[in-house]
């Protein structure tokens, strides 16, 4: 038609540690229909979310500019960890319609994750080789990885070596 | 200190009627990818997937490439991102998963924004042609003198006299007589014909030929007919009636709403009755309403304008080159034989714009 963008959007979770027992994770999301911002605080090292506060600016559903933060009070105290997913959605789901807000808690969350990912990565091999027994011996040492994507299926040579 | 940060960006083109492009890009402090999709809007079903890593971190993560096309077909419906987790997550990549995610969701609102943009065009061509229709009505209730008359272009530029025009006068007279009209008017930028020469072309060609000026106001360009004062520059337009008054000639609004109605100034709701509230119109004594330089919409907006302020409409070419002569001209209903009888014509106001050869 005429090659003219018609919808962006743009999101952007960052985390930061606050002190040596807190970390803070927040999501801040922007499209042509709205602007919102998730907040939450985690302690370590158990992980457990402590806070969670959040605001919706602009939105084209109503079910989003009702108060979110009562919906966000039911994720304090979970565990950010395996089967989280299915526990926030299960918590807010019973008190939001918003399922953006809800998206929103699950980035705050993988953005703890991957902050630890990370820190983990930087100290893998940079030797191919090596680097392919370091990654065997994580699907080794955790057995949920085997079979979670397609870097650890069977076929791949991490899997292979295990 | 930061310890991590994540951006997604994502952006929607909508391609055809039905067909939305979708670029995602998922970066962070470990990951950085990209996706192409293709979207259906008539039912949110994915067309076509294609990604890209720029950085991942082991050896086998460009495995999970090939595997994204296993959500072809899916679409954007109840269940949808249980849908993709599972299949998209856990055989390919999550972290693919999670910006296919992103996409597809922001198709849902792009194709809402197309839907919504598709009703206001609707809503918009319902509305212009209602006005068309209405317009032409308007039109068609004018003085019935459509089968008879003496027909001439009242606007024709010729070069050199309009720097703007490539027509030579001798050419573009020629051109007149052989489509058939009875005169025409050399209606140049700013400058005045001698009526001498005037007359001159007259006798050579056996034609009816008047002469005018077309004059720049600071409301815009003006038929002027009865004035022989050389005016240079942009004169103001209240300054200009009173100089018409005072040589007892006529003055007549130019294309009066070109560019008005274009590119998204239309939008901004510019209606008929508003326009007639205009300053220049309490200066006018017509309003050229056909002009073969604007829009047919233009035209039909300044004829609406004429009709409701109850003024005459006239209509001419505004031609620049030969082949543009006569596209429009105004129909008077006795003949004309010099710029006095083309004044007195004009004042009688019995005469109405036509399309001639357009």
């Amino acid at each position: 038609m005429n090659n003219i963008l018609s919808y962006k959007r743009n999101r952007s979770t960052c985390v930061e540690q606050m002190d040596d027992y807190t970390m803070k994770s927040y999501c801040r999301f922007q499209d042509t229909f709205t602007e919102a911002y998730v907040e939450i605080m985690v302690c370590l090292p158990d992980l457990e979310i402590t806070g969670a506060t959040g605001e919706f600016t602009r939105s084209l559903r109503n079910e989003c500019l009702i108060d979110i933060n009562e919906s966000l009070k039911r994720v304090i105290g979970v565990r950010i960890g395996s089967g989280m997913l299915k526990i926030l959605k299960g918590l807010m789901g019973a008190k939001t319609d918003c399922r953006e807000l809800i998206f929103m808690v699950e980035e705050c969350c993988h953005g703890i994750i991957l902050a630890f990912t990370k820190k983990k990565l930087l100290f893998s091999p940079k030797d191919e080789k090596e680097k392919h027994e370091y990654y065997a011996n994580m699907v080794k040492e955790n057995i949920r990885m085997y079979n979670r994507c397609a870097a650890f299926a069977p076929g791949s040579s991490f899997v292979d070596k295990t | 200190m930061l310890k991590y940060s994540r951006n997604k960006l994502i952006s929607v083109v909508r391609e055809d009627h039905d067909t939305l492009s979708v670029h995602g890009i998922l970066d962070d402090d470990i990951y950085s990818l990209e996706l192409n999709i293709t979207v259906r809007i008539s039912d949110l079903q994915i067309i076509t997937i294609n990604g890209k890593w720029n950085r991942w971190t082991t050896p086998e993560c460009h495995r999970a490439e090939n595997l994204l096309n296993e959500a072809v077909g899916f679409r954007v419906e109840k269940g949808f991102t249980g849908k993709i987790h599972k299949v998209i997550g856990r055989k390919a990549c999550r972290h693919f998963a999670n910006l296919l995610i992103e996409c597809c969701f922001s198709a849902k609102e792009a194709a809402l924004i197309a839907d919504m943009d598709d009703n206001a065009g609707r809503k918009q061509e319902k509305a212009v042609d209602e006005s068309v229709k209405s317009v032409k009505s308007v039109i068609a209730a004018g003085p019935d003198i459509s089968s008879k008359g003496f027909i001439i272009d009242l606007h024709v530029h010729t070069s050199p006299a309009s720097p703007c025009s490539s027509a030579d006068v001798n050419l573009l007279i020629e051109e007149a007589k052989r489509i058939g009209l009875d005169g025409i008017c050399l209606t140049d930028h700013n400058f005045v014909w001698e009526p001498a020469e005037v007359e001159e072309l007259r006798q050579r060609h056996d034609f009816l030929v008047l002469a005018g000026n077309e004059i720049t106001t600071d409301q815009g360009d003006m038929l002027v007919f009865g004035l022989s004062r050389d005016i240079k520059g942009i004169i103001r337009l209240k300054d200009l009636r009173d100089e018409v008054d005072r040589a007892g000639g006529f003055l007549i609004a130019a294309h009066p709403f070109r560019g008005f109605l274009t590119f998204g100034i239309g939008e901004l709701g510019l209606s008929a009755e508003k326009a007639m509230q205009r300053p220049l119109f309490k200066y006018v004594d017509a309003l050229e309403v056909m002009n073969g330089k604007v829009t047919e919409k233009e035209n039909l907006f300044a004829a609406e304008v004429a009709h409701g302020l109850g003024l005459p409409a006239t209509g001419g070419s505004d031609a620049h080159e030969v082949s543009e002569t006569g596209l429009y001209a105004t129909r008077f209903l006795e003949k004309i034989k010099g710029e006095r009888d083309l004044i007195t014509a004009l004042k009688s106001g019995k005469y109405m714009s036509v399309e001639y050869r357009k």
